[in-house]
């Protein structure tokens, strides 16, 4: 029901997220913001099942942070969701799995690269410059088909990721009324408001 | 969820030559009838001179792989060793399988082509011509029944002809021909839809 | 007393059957339409389900009505279950000069009624309506009016719609680039790229891409398109941007 989006661009990922938090059918609060900071320049969104959800991102951010601060290097993002991949893959066959989609956005310093990871609840991971989680991909990936290219600028990504937000608000049944969007970069991790 | 070896799609084959053998897959990555990425290869280099081909649900598919990093050793583990250790990790398994069908193609120590495939808890077959997997399994069967005489030629036309009559697979391919001197790697374009 | 005893004579289902054909208002037999004879079972629905037969149902259709007409845009893929059966399924119907229908859903069922009806939706949504719950399965739109008919029997007269597994797909596109006055040449081509984008993201749709645009005089069939053709050619040319801000628009006609 949750929708999460990320959009590579030239030189950083925009990355969106509702902020409706629904439990059974009812709309709880609606400034929830469905995401961690991994590191620096790593950010993680989240949906899923309420409790799994919170819980198994916070497990990996602490996990994330202690890598850095035990070895004195952070994990690049490959490394994070490699790393997330696996915590999903193990809990897929374990007594309770965590019931969790992720997209994972960061920026590599040292490779000066942007990188963006598309992790299902199985523990699949893909790496591709565009990717949704939700009924909202539907409509949105195909439109991201037609318009992203590899040298998007900010403002170029701003417009994609608003048309997208807008198409999944005027055509999905879903009453997704208010989204956070943020942008990860070679200064780190910022709010965008469009 | 429905059947986990077409959940995520794909197609696997491998093929002997003379003196070489080749082993491709198409690259595409879904959920069911939505497709997700374009760039997943399921097939992984394990040596110079074996590949490993997993089909099957990207999960188990991603893990099983990551776990051959660890079963490295010193020394260069033989295609005929290295499915017998497959086929083991994934006995392990028996009660609770990785929903992949490995293929093993690589040449021997004397340059002896060895492919051979398995089901998902690692009862493996070694064939002299052939082994397919993945969802366009039925459609390789039938296509690859003919005599290899350009061993490159002959595995990229099968995999595109059988993806092309599969939902679940195709959007581009990827094919390596192993030979005793060097492993030659080509995309293929493949059709989009 | 015979009523009472009729009630436990024949199944729920063989009751219902019969009621099928003989309630006051009967559209088949008002516009002697065929009468579609039902497996001689209790529930036809269950024999259906238990036989497990596999239709197809994978599609992308759409069609959108603008200032110069209508453009109407289809797949041409048939699946079963994950196997391609066809590359070249005639998704649209063209029922007379002015009227086109399309399919999505069971090829057959669409085929049959619609071949049957050359009159308006109306009629189809009633005759369809009759078998509700019969597991008819059809999402058909036609044109000239454009209407959609779907197999629950419901009708819905609209600006832009699309049906089928791809539907989706073609939306995200289709309502981002949907402006009542734009050219014929632009809606086409909006047409056009809606199913390709469906066509590339949905398994289910593929194949070729044919095309068609309805006038007051009558429809035009534009052009049949290779979606692989399509792909490589859309992949040459640099992608469109983006820089006027639309908002998508619904089905909501003023």
């Amino acid at each position: 029901m949750e929708f999460l989006i990320g959009i590579i661009g030239k030189d950083f990922v925009l990355v969106a997220a509702d902020t409706t938090a629904v439990i059974s059918i009812n709309i709880f609060k609606v400034d929830e913001d469905k995401s961690r900071d991994l590191n620096k320049h790593i950010i993680m969104l989240y949906s899923g099942e309420p409790g799994d959800a919170v819980n198994f991102a916070e497990y990996i951010q602490r996990n994330v942070r202690f890598y850095g601060i035990k070895n004195g290097i952070e994990l690049n993002p490959k490394a994070a969701a490699t790393f997330t991949r696996r915590e999903l893959a193990q809990s897929l066959r374990s007594r309770k799995p965590y019931s969790v989609n992720v997209l994972i956005a960061g920026y590599d310093i040292t490779k000066t690269t942007p990188h963006l990871y598309w992790i299902d609840y199985l523990g699949t991971s893909v790496e591709a410059p565009y990717v949704a989680h939700g009924y909202g991909a539907y409509y949105t990936t195909s439109f991201l088909d037609k318009h992203h290219h590899p040298d998007l600028t900010f403002e170029e990504a701003k417009i994609l990721i608003k048309k997208c937000i807008d198409e999944i608000k005027h055509r999905l049944i879903l009453n997704l009324p208010e989204f956070k969007i943020k942008v990860v970069d070679k200064d780190g991790i910022r709010e965008v408001v469009i | 969820m429905p059947d986990p070896g077409s959940y995520n799609g794909g197609a696997v084959v491998a093929m002997t030559g003379k003196n070489c053998v080749a082993i491709a897959s198409d690259k595409r990555i879904g959920i069911q009838m939505q497709t997700i990425g374009f760039e997943f290869s399921k097939v992984f280099p394990v040596t110079d001179k074996s590949y490993v081909g997993l089909p099957g649900l990207a999960t188990d598919t991603q893990t099983l792989y990551a776990n051959m990093y660890k079963l490295r050793e010193e020394r260069e583990i033989e295609p005929r060793t290295l499915s017998n250790m497959i086929a083991s990790t994934l006995y392990e398994k028996r009660w609770g399988p990785f929903f992949v069908e490995p293929l093993v193609a690589g040449l021997d120590k004397n340059n002896q082509p060895f492919i051979c495939g398995m089901d998902s808890i690692g009862c493996s077959t070694e064939t002299c011509d052939f082994v397919v997997g993945g969802t366009s399994q039925e459609n390789l069967y039938g296509i690859c029944e003919n005599e290899p005489e350009d061993l490159f030629e002959t595995i990229s036309q099968s995999l595109l002809c059988a993806v092309d009559r599969d939902c679940l697979a195709g959007w581009g391919a990827v094919v390596h021909v192993i030979t005793p001197e060097r492993v030659i790697t080509r995309t293929l374009k493949a059709r989009m839809d | 007393m015979d009523l009472f005893v009729n009630q436990f004579k024949d199944s729920y289902y063989a009751d219902d059957v019969e009621n099928l054909f003989n309630d006051e208002f009967d559209a088949s037999k008002e516009f002697s339409l065929p009468i579609l004879e039902l497996p001689a079972c209790e529930n036809p629905v269950e024999f259906m389900k238990a036989h497990d037969f596999k239709f197809d149902h994978g599609t992308t259709t759409l069609a959108f009505k603008f200032h110069g007409g209508v453009v109407v845009c289809v797949d041409s893929r048939a699946s079963s279950g994950s196997y391609i059966a066809t590359h070249s399924v005639k998704k649209v119907i063209e029922i007379n000069p002015y009227l086109l229908g399309t399919m999505a859903g069971g090829a057959a069922d669409c085929m049959f009624w619609e071949r049957e009806l050359a009159a308006a939706s109306k009629l189809l949504a009633n005759i369809v309506y009759r078998y509700k719950g019969y597991g008819l399965s059809m999402g058909t739109m036609v044109t000239g009016w454009d209407k959609t008919v779907n197999s629950d029997g419901s009708r819905l007269k609209g600006d832009l719609f699309s049906v089928g597994s791809g539907s989706l797909f073609a939306y995200g596109v289709l309502d981002n680039g949907f402006d009542y006055d734009m050219s014929v040449q632009d809606a086409l081509e909006l047409g056009r790229r809606s199913v390709y984008h469906a066509a590339h993201r949905d398994s289910a749709s593929g194949g070729t891409l044919n095309l068609y645009h309805v006038k007051e005089s009558g429809w035009d069939f534009i052009g049949g398109y290779d979606f692989d053709d399509l792909h490589w050619e859309y992949q040459d040319q640099p992608k469109p941007r983006i820089t006027e801000n639309v908002q998508p628009m619904l089905n909501i006609q003023a």
